[in-house]
């Protein structure tokens, strides 16, 4: 037996590793490591009162950390039934813009692209190519933007709380933050031709089965409670109370991360999943960007996660560029919170991260104190179809050169734009 | 001489801080050029994991053998180590109940395969090995990082407030929301550096940066208690990031 080791992944968000056993020519195992140390934060956050959960749990994650903040702001507020304002559910909305804006210009150009161009790092392609990685910089600030103008910082957004918002943004910051947008059109086009420029990526193909928030009328990240699941063009809804059917999770010895399927298969999350889930998920502006990157829907090959993630971007834009525009033609409110009474009962809240599907779920006591949280992340959902990838990955390459498997490997891996700290948080049993 | 080589490390911790330096986006082209960054493994898969490092930058607290092991090798190898944020200074939040029962948590949230974990109870960098400068925060702030590593290529090391975030609070003619809406606000027993971020958007600070060295929780309670707010919130909601009263 021959094992090929990848012993710390690099380039990714936390600590994880990848393990293929063969024998002979067969793949008799393959696992996904994760080795981040677990934090049981979930665990720690039991008696403490319900305006306290959002800032712990948002340090589940820094990359997705104002998905983490708006899902558990959600789940408590389902929990005590309070209904925020319409103003509110668009700032909510705009901020998760803003953060898959950042997170995704973060991992196209600093995580994933510099593979393709066969370089260690985006600091190493910045020698030769210093306007891509200039272009790369420029799209992650306007998302950086994004949030602090709306969350009151780019990492843990302190400005959501309970029933809204502390302090809403003042039409002169929106005015700024639509300048900004108008400004990156371009970058949006240049960053569409750069991706469409990169060397394919083709070495794994596999039917796959995705899930995603699912939006009938329109593109959300934030609003919505049912979510689908899409395997061989048949359709599965899954309200959100009932994540546990999609999240059915067991704990496994070599990693932190519990593995979920959806009827005995794994599945998807993120971005490809949400253009295949929500197949109106484009607005005019972006319509032709599948065709320019040569992306077709639904797609066999993991790797286009990452040209949906550029479809994402550009769309985005033009979305948070709309929702900015109504709330200047609309004046914002200095409305204040809705009131929130805590009682005891359970609520479930679910929204998209950049990476996928992120459920949070509290149950709290008559005084809103946390009586049990789950938090089931993007990244755990998606380990079990990772390692079914990387399976195919070996099975596919004819070639067993120890190099370049590993490279195709990691290839794969970052595709699915691993969080690996979010990966350890899961559901109780 | 040549740049001065620098390591990039993160423990147990949310990637925070490592992000905090990949949003410079202003300044990252010129920082690269001053600093010969040599091992970061979120930002590269080219590291040199064994060199020695003039300054080793490390995120996260240890909270895993593997993690102590990791920040000993780093310590061996470098001039100056550096706590990067509050997990790194305070132990952060997964420090906020370092008594819990952690078998029986892991049993709960992992079942029985839980029982073969790697898992500690968090602890700060200070706690194993000599720690040269902290910068703290939650994340840490964009210009507290700039300055360290500003000082750092002129051979100082920068100061940083050491007094209480009311004072920026102030400075920002904010209402008091401790004293004029009797709200739980960690303001007075906080470490400034970040512009009073929180209270300027009516919202009580958390605590997020760390505790003062010389804060006086108990006037803090007392004043709290007088106003129907219970001691076991108040110390609940300030040993969120770091033990009461800090101590180091």
């Amino acid at each position: 037996m021959s094992t090929i080791v990848i012993d710390h992944l690099a380039r990714v968000e936390g600590h994880g590793g990848i393990t293929v056993e063969l024998e002979g020519d067969a793949v008799k195992n393959v696992r996904f490591d994760v080795f981040e140390g677990a934090r049981l934060l979930e665990g720690l956050v039991r008696g403490r009162r319900y305006d306290e959960i959002a800032p712990v749990l948002s340090r589940i994650c820094a990359i997705c950390s104002s998905a983490h903040c708006l899902t558990s702001l959600k789940a408590t507020e389902n929990a005590f039934a309070v209904e925020v304002s319409p103003q509110t559910e668009i700032l909510r909305e705009l901020l998760l813009r803003g953060e898959s804006i950042e997170s995704h210009a973060l991992h196209l150009f600093f995580l994933a692209v510099p593979d393709y161009l066969d370089r260690p790092s985006a600091i190493a392609v910045a020698a030769e190519h210093p306007a891509a990685v200039m272009l790369g910089l420029r799209l992650k600030k306007l998302g950086n933007l994004i949030q602090e103008t709306i969350g009151g910082r780019a990492i843990h957004p302190v400005n959501a709380v309970p029933g809204g918002f502390g302090k809403v943004p003042g039409v002169d910051q929106l005015i700024a933050v639509r300048g900004a947008l108008i400004e990156a059109m371009p970058d949006a086009e240049a960053m569409l031709d750069l991706i469409a420029s990169l060397p394919a990526a083709d070495f794994c193909h596999s039917d796959t089965c995705f899930a995603a928030l699912h939006s009938p009328n329109s593109d959300r990240y934030y609003a919505g409670d049912e979510l689908m699941v899409v395997s061989n063009g048949d359709r599965a809804i899954v309200p959100a109370a009932s994540y546990r059917s999609l999240t059915n999770e067991k704990a496994i010895p070599h990693s932190h991360a519990k593995h979920s399927t959806f009827r005995g298969k794994p599945f998807m999350v993120g971005s490809l999943a949400r253009l295949t889930v929500n197949p109106k998920r484009l607005t005019e502006r972006s319509a032709t960007a599948p065709e320019r990157l040569k992306l077709s829907i639904p797609s066999d090959n993991p790797m286009d996660n990452n040209k949906a993630q550029a479809v994402e971007l550009v769309n985005d834009l033009g979305l948070a560029l709309d929702m900015v525009e109504r709330l200047i033609h609309d004046g914002v409110k200095d409305e204040g919170c809705v009131p929130v009474t805590p009682r005891a009962g359970t609520g479930v809240g679910v929204t998209e991260a950049p990476r996928g599907l992120l459920v949070h779920s509290y149950t709290y006591d008559e005084q809103g104190c946390v009586v049990s949280a789950d938090v089931i992340t993007p990244t755990a959902m998606n380990a079990a179809s990772l390692e079914q990838h990387l399976r195919k990955t070996v099975e596919q390459s004819p070639d067993r050169d120890q190099a370049a498997l590993k490279k195709k490997l990691q290839m794969i891996a970052r595709a699915y734009d691993p969080c690996i700290s979010c990966s350890v948080h899961l559901i109780r049993k | 001489m040549g740049k001065p080589t620098v390591g990039i490390f993160g423990l147990t911790g949310c990637a925070g801080d490592q992000l905090a330096i990949l949003n410079c986006e202003d300044e990252l082209l010129d920082l690269v050029s001053f600093i010969d960054i040599r091992d970061f493994l979120m930002g590269s898969s080219g590291n040199d994991t064994g060199c020695a490092l003039d300054v080793a930058l490390v995120e996260g607290a240890v909270l895993t053998n593997r993690d102590a092991e990791t920040l000993r090798a780093i310590r061996k190898r470098s001039g100056l180590l550096v706590a990067l944020g509050t997990c790194a200074v305070w132990g952060g939040v997964a420090a906020l109940d370092r008594n819990a029962d952690r078998a029986r948590l892991l049993e709960e949230i992992y079942g029985e395969t839980g029982h073969g974990y790697d898992s500690l109870a968090a602890r700060a960098l200070h706690e194993l090995v000599k720690v040269d400068l902290r910068i703290t925060g939650c994340p840490i702030e964009k210009d507290q990082f700039l300055a360290a590593i500003a000082g750092l290529l002129n051979g100082d090391l920068p100061v940083y407030p050491d007094y209480a975030l009311c004072t920026e609070c102030r400075m920002r003619e904010n209402n008091c929301l401790l004293i004029e809406r009797g709200e739980v606000c960690c303001g007075p027993l906080t470490v400034a550096g970040c512009h009073a971020r929180c209270p300027e958007l009516r919202i009580a600070c958390i605590g997020c940066r760390g505790p003062l060295d010389d804060g006086n929780p108990n006037s803090m309670l007392e004043m709290l208690e007088k106003k129907g707010i219970g001691r076991r919130q108040v110390e609940d909601k300030l040993r969120t990031f770091a033990p009461i009263g800090g101590g180091q």
